[in-house]
């Protein structure tokens, strides 16, 4: 053998070992790697399609660039909800987890810069499997920033804020039903916030991209769509925040002076477009808090048995609170709804101005086993037109309703937006105004064979004077507008244009016209007829709703809700006034309606004497705003409050012909010649004939006085009780007659201590006896 | 009988100066190319995690991985080429006490070792970290090589051809079941059993042998619940995507979205901390979803061209220590290869196994160019057809 098997090296591979490696050559470097070609194969050609689905379904993220919300303005574009950026911040507890991070540092610092529960953040810290878990929400920028110092002070990337918006309202809560809120998501949850809420939220800008399996970008832009977001409308409104102030102002007067017990409303339109110019319900909210109650619910509560019962009682308290009553809320409008009676009549010509109408206490009408009551017992006698519907008189508007006919007053009744007929004349109706907000509800109406059976005419007959159906306030003042704007059914309507973000109007809101119900003439007609129910002194239910130097025309309503009265055995009322000025052109209509005053407040309960003197107190400030100046004739002006002139530096005898001029009383303290003070302080404006105090080189005191109950007394009464104290008093309702007039509601609550010459502003309705009466 | 003659005149003068005309160069070429395509893989594969660095490792240096690789590549070369130089003689030699070298530090892994993920199977040397058991698989190729050659003729007893290769092997094996580390103790055993077969044991034992695994695993997974789940796992990983199954559900992502011709190169979005691993066990998944099945056809047929002429070169050695070492190292290769892209793509189940050449790790690549150079070494004293 070789030199190489002597040296034991053992020589070359032998055939057996050649053999077994060429076996092991087919294995190793062929056979193997087939099977692994064949398993690329099936992988990457086969099931190519499969897994490729699967991998983008897994890198490919959507986020979302979340648009700017809309302001919403009122018309005079002062804005009512505004959007601001936020912060919401969160934690990455796998991340803290993977770098190590102190969980504890996290906990404590956040909770110090949040306000937050230290443990509950130390818990969150600890839930290692999850990338996401929020800690606060909206954090305003003033804390953001000082998390985001603390998050790069100390290097903490399980720490994470991501930019959200959130909803202000600088009003709070003026006009709170009307514009709704929006919830933790932004989306628009009540209100105009709700029912605009796509064209105020804009469309969501997209990019889809591939990303890193923690969600952020990949290193190159490889592979991303981008669809560009667009920011929502700007709303402007035709509300005015002016006007709704002074609704709400009275409105929540009204509700303490009279003890409202479940709630009330209000609705001022424009009564030639349909336009809101203002909505109010009580109880309101504050719509940058809107979870939280009012105290008196809250403490209820606070003093619940069980947590259910809690938490049910906090949800009914705000479902409560939220419901916008002017919308939501079905009645029976009671004798407000006779001025569409009358409007009908006189467009059928059913009847005249010089008809007359005999009432003597009650009506019997077909089909109803008891007559039909006027509120007046003994009747009102022979009465025209005009002072039917001045008296209120349920009697003649039965009448009146007979001489228009079931089927005439049905299509009337579907000319003014309160039914649809459907075709079955067996079906209850319904209809809606179709107002550009969310939470409308519908009226109810008997069936038109109910209705219009010529065997019974006792819907007819209830019907004419407003009961046996439910309407609610906005359709009535929708339908009023109409009787008094020439006869055109506008469609209300809240929003009167959107804009662009740029400012640029996008959509603008014209006055949609839904029919003429009723002629010119006739609109004239009614308003006269109206304007002599508030304006006449002696003969209109609806006088407290007079202001001085403005012509208002309106129509009280008294309504018994029947219901409750089986239900409770008292006899509740909704009581509400409608008005509108200036009687000769319209531009406004308000409605308020009262929902169960207290018999205990001391005002007899009826709209004459509790809404009529709110509509009247809304007109007293909403028309001087509006710009319709006041004309006083001669009899007026004396019986209006007067303003106190200068009287220092004068003489005894000058100062008293100066006293005597100005309309006024004195009487004087000192026993110098020359006046050098007086209370009240010159240019105020006080009740005529007030007795002032001058004081002739004397020194004024400085002592305060307690303000003492005035409701009941007479105007001059009050005048002269508060004058004796040096407090004076005023009134923006018209005085006719100060010995007779009763204070019904006074601006500073009786009790409260003031200093002398302070103001009390009075409200005043009628004292006449014949006024107390559920019309 | 014709290798016997070929053997024969290897003998000659023109033998001599062949070997001083150098080493097989397709054989040296074909690792070149190999490597090149690992490291730029690693740079590839690797710099999104480098970038957003979760672990706290490379403080944000999107290259860091890639410059390591690229350094241990070069540095691979020198040693490739250092251990060409090196005549087989030196292998002989230094075979026992190298093995006596690989249990050495074998033994000290438990003591001194760096624990990852629960087992310790890394040595820190200076900064850097080395696996014994890398050394430990060329040991038992250097070691069984010289055993058989000194067992010639008696291999076929149970005496000299099973009982000392059997004891080197369990020492190894038990050793590194104390780490543990299943998939090396897989791979010694059966590189071992590959010399065997070499070697000229009868066949009767492997069968023997197949049918002691056989019951050692149904052992393993009737009572080892881990070793179970690791099949269910494998039947379907998709029943455990976010858990057990996540990584080799990422790898199947990752090799199916890459189809026919791949998202080019660089374009993996898979590797964007999705699929675990992608510079290292799974690099092969990145390359797949990159360069698509055309480009794993062309890595797995340089792999097997390179195998082949591995085996090749064993051929033809006229040695039969020479032989061995070649034919034991190419199989290794081999069975890593196989093994790495078979777990990649479901085709066994999942085990730490890396990718020769490709997958990110200094010492293995060092040790793996190491081999190759061995090699080279033995390529020279071939006689080429020429």
């Amino acid at each position: 053998m070789s030199e190489s098997v002597e040296k034991g090296r053992g020589g070359g591979p032998n055939r057996q070992m050649l053999r077994r490696t060429l076996a092991l050559m087919a294995l190793c470097g062929i056979a193997a790697f087939l099977a692994l070609l064949i398993r690329l194969y099936k992988l990457q050609i086969i099931d190519h399609e499969y897994y490729e689905e699967l991998a983008i379904q897994q890198q490919l993220r959507e986020a979302a660039t979340s648009p700017a919300r809309g302001t919403i303005f009122d018309t005079n574009m002062n804005p009512l909800a505004v959007s601001a950026s936020v912060d919401n911040i969160y934690l990455s507890p796998a991340e803290i987890e993977m770098y190590g991070e102190d969980r504890e540092l996290i906990a404590r610092g956040l909770s110090e810069i949040l306000g937050l529960d230290y443990d509950d953040i130390l818990e969150k810290t600890g839930r290692t499997g999850s990338w996401y878990v929020t800690v606060a929400r909206k954090v305003e920028a003033e804390q953001a920033d000082e998390v985001r110092r603390f998050k790069t002070e100390n290097g903490l990337k399980g720490v994470r804020l991501e930019t959200d918006t959130k909803r202000y309202y600088p009003n709070s809560c003026l006009a709170c039903h009307l514009i709704g809120f929006v919830g933790m998501d932004n989306t628009g949850l009540e209100g105009i916030e709700a029912k605009y809420d796509s064209a105020l939220s804009g469309s969501a800008g997209r990019t889809l991209r591939a990303t890193n399996a923690y969600g952020t970008e990949l290193l190159f832009g490889s592979f991303e769509e981008y669809s560009p977001g667009e920011d929502g409308y700007d709303l402007v409104l035709t509300v005015d925040s002016t006007i709704q102030y002074y609704v709400e102002k009275h409105l929540k007067q009204a509700v303490e002076d009279y003890d409202i017990q479940n709630g009330a409303g209000a609705i001022a339109m424009d009564v030639n477009t349909g336009g809101i110019l203002a909505m109010a319900s009580i109880d309101g909210y504050d719509l940058n808090h809107f979870l939280s109650v009012s105290d008196e619910a809250q403490a209820l509560i606070d003093q619940a048995a069980t947590e259910e019962e809690a938490a049910e009682l906090l949800q009914q308290a705000q479902a409560r609170q939220w419901r916008n009553k002017a919308l939501s809320d079905t009645y029976e409008p009671g004798s407000t709804f006779k001025i569409i009676t009358l409007s009908m009549a006189l467009e059928e010509g059913a009847v005249d101005l010089r008809d007359s109408f005999y009432c003597g206490g009650n009506v019997s009408v077909l089909g109803r086993t008891s007559p039909i009551r006027c509120w007046k017992d003994g009747g009102h006698g022979s009465q025209n037109l005009t002072q039917a519907v001045q008296h209120s008189c349920n009697v003649a508007f039965v009448n009146i309703g007979l001489r228009v006919g079931a089927e005439t007053f049905y299509k009337y009744c579907e000319a003014f937006g309160f039914l649809n007929i459907t075709g079955d004349p067996d079906e209850n109706l319904t209809a809606t105004t179709g107002i550009d907000l969310a939470g409308e509800s519908g009226s109810i109406w008997w069936s038109q064979n109910t209705f219009c059976s010529e065997k019974n005419l006792s819907q007819l007959a209830a019907a004419s004077f407003g009961q046996t159906f439910t309407i609610t306030p906005l359709q009535l003042i929708t339908a009023v507008s109409a009787c008094v704007n020439g006869g055109k059914l506008m469609q209300p309507y809240v929003v009167r244009q959107m804009r662009n973000p740029d400012g640029t109007a996008a959509y603008e809101r014209e006055p949609t016209l839904v029919r003429q119900v009723i002629s010119e003439e006739t609109s004239a007609k009614v308003r006269s007829i109206l304007e002599q129910v508030v304006g006449d002194p002696n003969d209109g239910t609806g006088r407290n709703a007079a202001v001085a130097g403005y012509r208002i025309g309106g129509k009280t309503g008294t309504s018994e809700k029947v219901s409750l009265e089986a239900q409770t055995g008292e006899k509740e009322y909704i009581v509400s006034f409608i008005g509108f000025a200036p009687a000769d052109d319209p531009q406004i209509a308000l409605l308020v309606f009262l929902d169960t005053p207290s018999n205990k407040s001391g005002i007899y309960v009826s709209g004459g004497q509790m809404a009529a003197p709110v509509v009247g107190n809304m007109m007293a400030d909403i028309l001087p705003y509006l710009g319709v100046e006041p004309v006083l004739d001669e009899g007026e002006a004396g019986s209006m409050d007067v303003t106190v002139p200068d009287f220092t530096g004068l003489s005894r005898e000058e100062a008293a012909a100066a006293v005597k001029e100005a309309g006024l009383d004195f009487r004087t303290i000192g026993e110098g010649s020359l006046v050098t003070g007086q209370l009240p302080a010159a240019g105020v404006s006080i009740a005529a004939g007030t007795q002032i105090i001058l004081y002739f080189e004397a020194e004024p005191s400085a002592d305060r006085e307690t303000v003492p109950e005035l409701s009941g007394m007479s105007y001059a009464q009050a005048r002269d009780t508060l004058s004796y104290y040096g407090i004076y008093i005023q009134t923006a309702s018209p005085v006719t007659d100060a010995e007779t007039q009763k204070v019904s509601s006074q601006s500073i609550t009786a009790g409260t201590v003031v200093g002398h010459g302070s103001i009390v502003e009075v409200t005043l309705v009628s004292g006449d006896d014949s006024m107390l009466g559920r019309y | 009988m014709r290798y016997d003659s070929a053997r024969l005149t290897g003998f000659s003068d023109t033998a001599v100066k062949e070997r001083k005309a150098g080493f097989d160069t397709p054989f040296f070429l074909l690792v070149l190319i190999l490597l090149t395509m690992g490291v730029v893989m690693v740079l590839s594969a690797s710099f999104a995690r480098a970038y957003y660095d979760p672990g706290n490792i490379t403080g944000g240096n999107a290259a860091y991985y890639f410059v390591r690789q690229l350094l241990f590549a070069l540095l691979g070369t020198g040693v490739m080429l250092l251990a060409s130089k090196l005549p087989m003689g030196f292998y002989r030699r230094y075979s026992f006490p190298f093995l006596a070298f690989a249990l050495v530090l074998l033994m000290l892994v438990p003591f001194v070792g760096v624990k990852v993920n629960g087992s310790r199977r890394w040595l820190g040397v200076g900064g850097m970290t080395l696996q014994p058991s890398e050394l430990a698989k060329l040991a038992v190729i250097l070691s069984f090589s010289v055993l058989i050659c000194k067992m010639r003729g008696r291999m076929k007893t149970f005496r000299y051809g099973i009982l000392p290769f059997a004891a080197i092997l369990c020492a190894i094996v038990g050793l590194l079941v104390l780490e543990p580390h299943f998939s090396a103790s897989i791979i010694i055993i059966a590189i071992g059993g590959v010399m065997l077969f070499l070697g000229g044991v009868r066949l009767g034992w492997f069968i023997g042998a197949a049918a002691a695994a056989g019951g050692a695993l149904a052992v393993l997974l009737a009572f080892f619940p881990y070793a179970s789940s690791r099949i269910t796992t494998w039947r379907d990983p998709f029943s455990s995507s976010s858990d057990e199954g996540y990584q080799i559900v990422q790898s199947l992502y990752s090799i199916g979205s890459g189809g026919l011709s791949g998202l080019g190169l660089g374009g993996s979005r898979q590797k964007f901390l999705y699929l675990p691993e992608e510079h290292n066990d799974f690099i092969f998944a990145v390359a797949c979803e990159e360069l698509g099945f055309i480009g794993a056809v062309l890595i797995l047929t340089l792999f097997a061209l390179l195998i082949l002429r591995g085996y090749w070169i064993a051929l033809h050695c006229r040695d039969r220590y020479d032989f061995l070492v070649c034919a034991g190292i190419s199989t290794l290769l081999a069975i890593q290869v196989f093994l790495n892209v078979a777990v990649v793509t479901n085709l066994v189940p999942c085990t730490g196994i890396s990718l020769p050449f490709f997958s990110y790790g200094g010492t293995a690549l060092l040790i793996q160019l190491g081999e190759m150079g061995i090699i080279l070494s033995a390529s020279r004293t071939i006689l080429t057809e020429k």
